[in-house]
């Protein structure tokens, strides 16, 4: 898949950048190289619809001077020169940030399970007999199902990160991912469930997130009534339905710029209890196959298992080179430095500060969802929602929509309902009454979180 | 690796390619030769510049370009799809895909149909929207200064504790060949500005978000009254800090073009795309024909709008934009499609496929989408005989389950409707309901329809879009 030679072929030409940077003088800089290379099928009713492969990459280029920095992103190497120019004309007209530099390189530890050889061997051959198996799992586990969209997909990518500060750091990380929405269309009613799982290394046979989507799509079958209106009740949400929510809101809010700023529902809040004392958040790079999991950040700092939130108190937050700098220079702050919280979205776009593998732990011993059930007597259990990229994550309010949702009475699933509000305050619902899963699952993109049962703060509104 | 030459001349609206005719016409006779039915190649250049200021200040400007290329083959009547960066290995991937669409074919069950094309008007030609002023041409000072004037208006309040500006702009050059003989040239321009508004008052913080934007040049930033567009954004913000909390349930609900046009979107247009229909996945499945809406309720997807930011002249499988009416006075009479579902449902293509880049092939995707004007005159005449109800206005996204028909979006900012009156400024407004049920519930709209914030879709590619209307009233909708 990625060709043997892929990565001496990032590094030449970000020698050929740095010797212009060199020959310009450019006090500052730093070259971000990535190829990415993969397979990917589509399912569309039933069936394979497509095979795809291929790949894309490019260069990133950032100097600085004097505090100044600009940036550029290129495809073809002989365009170097002009990318170069035009980041040191966009640095020479950015205000300059006092204490600014590029990091210089440090030791940094290798994370481990980043990259398995075996995916860079896998053919659309191998991904068609994942997907026939998948196919058939999804029919023989409910013979009304039927994979109605989604896919797999391998790719690795090849990065190399350069700058004048000594930095030389590459390497190649592999993704395998596969993703189903499974419906049941019978007796003029449709359901359906999408869920996923993604893997640094090669997801064998069939993942469980297929026969879960096969269950909630069987499971949120014959919606019954629920009279009363909008009633604030204890809400189990499941890791696949809490991530996407969890992810905007939260990540948002502990990152240093937006808290320094004010701009998070924990502002101000430093060494103070803001979620339930029981409770802990930790971004951890580190985590060995983490989905999000990294030696190095995107500024080629070593990256770091952070403690975010410890029994319930704020005590850090996420910080990148610039970050940092620039928030203690406008006197936001007054100290900061990097926590190797930098990530790149790619080649075209400097780094910025993110969460990586985001952990919510309690001190309290976990419960299966029988024993969360127990617990809230009478709520609902969400496994998905729509609409989570509309909370707000200044606030922490959200206001969402479900359609895969169960009612429980008496500890028990009584049905599902058919469509319903969920609306509430992050922040407020984490303060008390949280009890977590035992199964933790990643959800969000890079949520390492499980089931969790909110007693209190959040309101169901069924349709 | 990486290696998309360019012609060297960025002004390459003069005649100059990217892909080389012969390498890529003998790439195109090679696969069918392999006996591929169909073969296409779709190169995409795209020139931008993105720029960002906060409170003022310049965070970070981008200049960049990317090139991306992207070949289809339909062989034994399934797909295989290969995208590069390096337009120079294209001729090398043929037999590989063709490989591809065979194993793809080879799994094709009994029951299911091999993918054919419906056809088409072959051409060979370049169209060029040419905006009146070219974006690429504006100096970064110049940019900042547009920036300045909507910063300067949307901050001068000690309320505000924070503005973020941005400007984005884009020109997009296509080339397109095909086996059939159609060899295309397209390229247009998109530029925006937008700015976030964050107002704070005691623990107190809300955010208020402003676009605009669409396809052309610098000439819409400067038509645009940014001082208006950043003054407008400030009050809203202010306003939120006071605004109350939302009621829950089932209520009337007037929108404005913004959540319209977003309303529209999401119930409608998703479940509309044939692709999805196709597969299995809409609620709108063999409902050609039938009244699904009230009669009042008449909605168009129209690219050909010039200025709206889902404008483009001829989509991604070379046919040429026009506009496609999917619901006329409340019956569905169109699915927007592309070549393959239009053949597979037996209807005209309409030129609905888009990709987001060189780099990923086409879908079935919405482009400028509009629910035409009513009767009412204005929002008075809307309002007048709700006693209590929910006035919603201007877009945080939304989202669709197209299977189930379920739908939800967002609002900017809202008031309560009282005895016929707007009253207490609300938030955090999200409405939710049902395609088939709530376009029975449209039951007023004012005369004037027109496109508004621009905005983008997400279907696994992200494209730009315009969507709008005119005021709309929903007899009931679960507001949240």
């Amino acid at each position: 898949m990625l060709p043997d030679d892929a990565l001496d072929r990032l590094i030449s030409g970000s020698k050929k950048i740095s010797d212009i940077c060199k020959v310009k003088n450019i006090q500052q800089w730093e070259i971000i190289a990535l190829q990415s290379y993969g397979h990917e099928l589509d399912i569309e009713a039933g069936k394979i619809s497509l095979a795809a492969g291929g790949g894309g990459g490019g260069y990133g280029i950032r100097v600085l001077e004097d505090g100044k920095f600009g940036y550029a992103y290129l495809a073809d190497i002989g365009s170097a020169e002009n990318a170069i120019n035009q980041a040191i004309s966009i640095a020479r007209v950015s205000p300059s940030v006092d204490g600014f530099v590029l990091p210089s390189s440090q030791e940094a530890k290798q994370v481990e399970g980043l990259f398995d050889k075996r995916i860079l061997s896998v053919g659309p051959d191998d991904l068609i007999q994942q997907a026939d198996a998948i196919i058939s799992e999804v029919s023989s586990l409910d013979s009304r199902a039927v994979v109605t969209g989604g896919g797999l997909g391998v790719s690795a990518t090849a990065g190399v990160l350069t700058s004048s500060e000594g930095i030389e750091h590459q390497g190649i990380t592999t993704t395998h991912g596969i993703g189903v929405q499974v419906s049941i269309d019978e007796n003029s009613q449709l359901t359906s469930s999408w869920q996923g799982e993604s893997s640094k290394k090669l997801i064998d046979g069939i993942p469980k997130c297929v026969a879960n989507s096969v269950d909630w799509a069987k499971k949120t079958r014959d919606p019954i009534k629920i009279e009363g209106g909008a009633q604030d009740l204890p809400v189990v949400m499941t890791s696949e339905g809490l991530g996407s929510l969890f992810s905007i809101v939260v990540s948002s809010a502990i990152k240093g710029q937006r808290l320094a700023r004010m701009e998070s529902f924990w502002s101000g809040k430093a060494g103070q209890s803001v979620i339930a004392s029981d409770l802990s958040l930790t971004d951890n790079a580190r985590m060995n196959g983490g989905i999000s999991s990294s030696s190095r950040d995107g500024e080629g700092v070593p990256t770091r298992s952070q403690v975010i939130i410890d029994s319930g108190k704020l005590v850090g937050s996420l910080w990148s080179t610039r970050d940092s700098a620039k928030l203690v220079s406008e006197g936001k702050i007054d100290h900061a430095e990097t926590t190797g919280s930098a990530s790149r979205g790619g080649h075209q776009s400097p780094p910025v500060t993110s969460c990586s593998n985001l952990e919510l732990t309690s001190s309290l011993k976990p419960n299966n969802i029988h024993q969360l059930l127990d617990r809230m007597e009478t709520g609902y259990i969400v496994n998905s929602v729509m609409g989570a990229h509309t909370a707000n994550p200044t606030s922490g309010d959200f206001s969402v929509t479900t359609s895969s949702i169960l009612r429980v009475e008496e500890g028990e699933i009584i049905g599902s309902v058919k469509q319903a509000g969920l609306s509430g305050n992050m922040s407020k619902a984490l303060q008390s009454g949280v009890f977590l899963g035992d199964d933790v699952r990643v959800s969000g993109g890079s949520m390492y979180i499980p089931d969790v049962l909110f007693m209190q703060g959040l309101r169901v509104n069924p349709a | 690796m990486v290696i998309a030459k360019a012609p060297g001349d960025v002004s390459f609206d003069n005649g100059r390619r990217y892909l080389d005719q012969e390498k890529i016409q003998s790439a195109l006779d090679k696969a069918t030769e392999f006996g591929a039915e169909y073969a296409e190649v779709r190169l995409v250049s795209i020139t931008d510049s993105s720029v960002s200021t906060r409170d003022g200040q310049l965070e970070r400007a981008i200049p960049g370009q990317e090139v991306g290329a992207t070949m289809r083959i339909l062989a034994d009547g399934a797909w295989g799809v290969h995208s590069t960066t390096d337009i120079s290995s294209i001729p090398l991937q043929v037999e590989g895909t063709v490989k591809l669409a065979r194993a793809v074919a080879s799994r094709r069950g009994i029951k299911d149909k091999p993918v054919s094309l419906a056809e088409v008007p072959i051409i060979e030609d370049s169209i060029h929207w040419n905006p009146k002023k070219d974006v690429r041409n504006t100096e970064l000072s110049e940019k900042l200064e547009h920036l300045k004037v909507l910063h300067d208006n949307s901050s001068d309040d000690s309320k505000i504790a924070s503005v973020i500006c941005g400007w984005h702009d884009e020109h997009i050059h296509t080339e397109f060949m095909s086996s059939e003989g159609m060899n295309r040239v397209w390229s247009f321009q998109r530029s925006l500005v937008n700015a976030t508004v964050t107002a704070r008052d005691g623990s107190d913080v809300v955010s208020y978000r402003t676009r605009h934007g669409g396809e052309g040049g610098l000439e819409l930033i400067e038509a645009c009254d940014l001082s208006e567009l950043g003054n407008s954004a400030k009050i809203s913000a202010i306003r939120l800090l006071k605004a109350e909390r939302s009621p829950s349930g089932k209520l009337p609900l007037v929108a404005d073009r913004d959540l319209t046009g977003v309303y529209i979107h999401e119930a409608l247009g998703h479940p509309c795309e044939a692709d999805l229909v196709a597969a299995g996945d809409s609620c709108l499945d063999g409902k050609l024909g039938q009244k699904i809406g009230n009669e009042i309720v008449t909605v168009v997807d129209d690219p050909t709008i010039r200025g709206g930011y889902g404008a483009h002249p001829i989509d991604d499988e070379g046919l040429d934009t026009k506009e496609k009416c999917l619901i006329k006075n409340g019956i569905l009479t169109d699915y927007l499609n592309h070549r393959e579902s239009a053949q597979h449902f037996g209807i005209e293509p309409n030129a609905g496929a888009r990709a987001q880049d060189g780099l990923h092939h086409p879908l079935v995707r919405m482009s400028n989408t509009l629910i035409r004007g009513g009767t009412h005159n204005d929002i008075d005449e809307l309002i007048e005989d709700i006693e209590y109800g929910v006035y919603a206005c201007g877009s945080r996204g939304g989202q669709v389950d197209t299977g189930r028909g379920s739908f939800q979006f967002a609002a900017q900012e809202a008031w309560l409707i009282e005895n016929g009156s707007i009253t207490t400024p609300l938030k955090d407004v999200s409405v939710s309901g049902l395609t088939l049920q709530i376009l029975k519930d449209v039951d007023g709209l004012t005369t004037d329809s027109r496109l508004a914030a621009p905005g983008f879709c997400g279907k696994g590619q992200t494209v730009p879009v315009g969507d709008g209307g005119p005021i709309m009233r929903i007899k009931e909708a679960l507001v949240g």
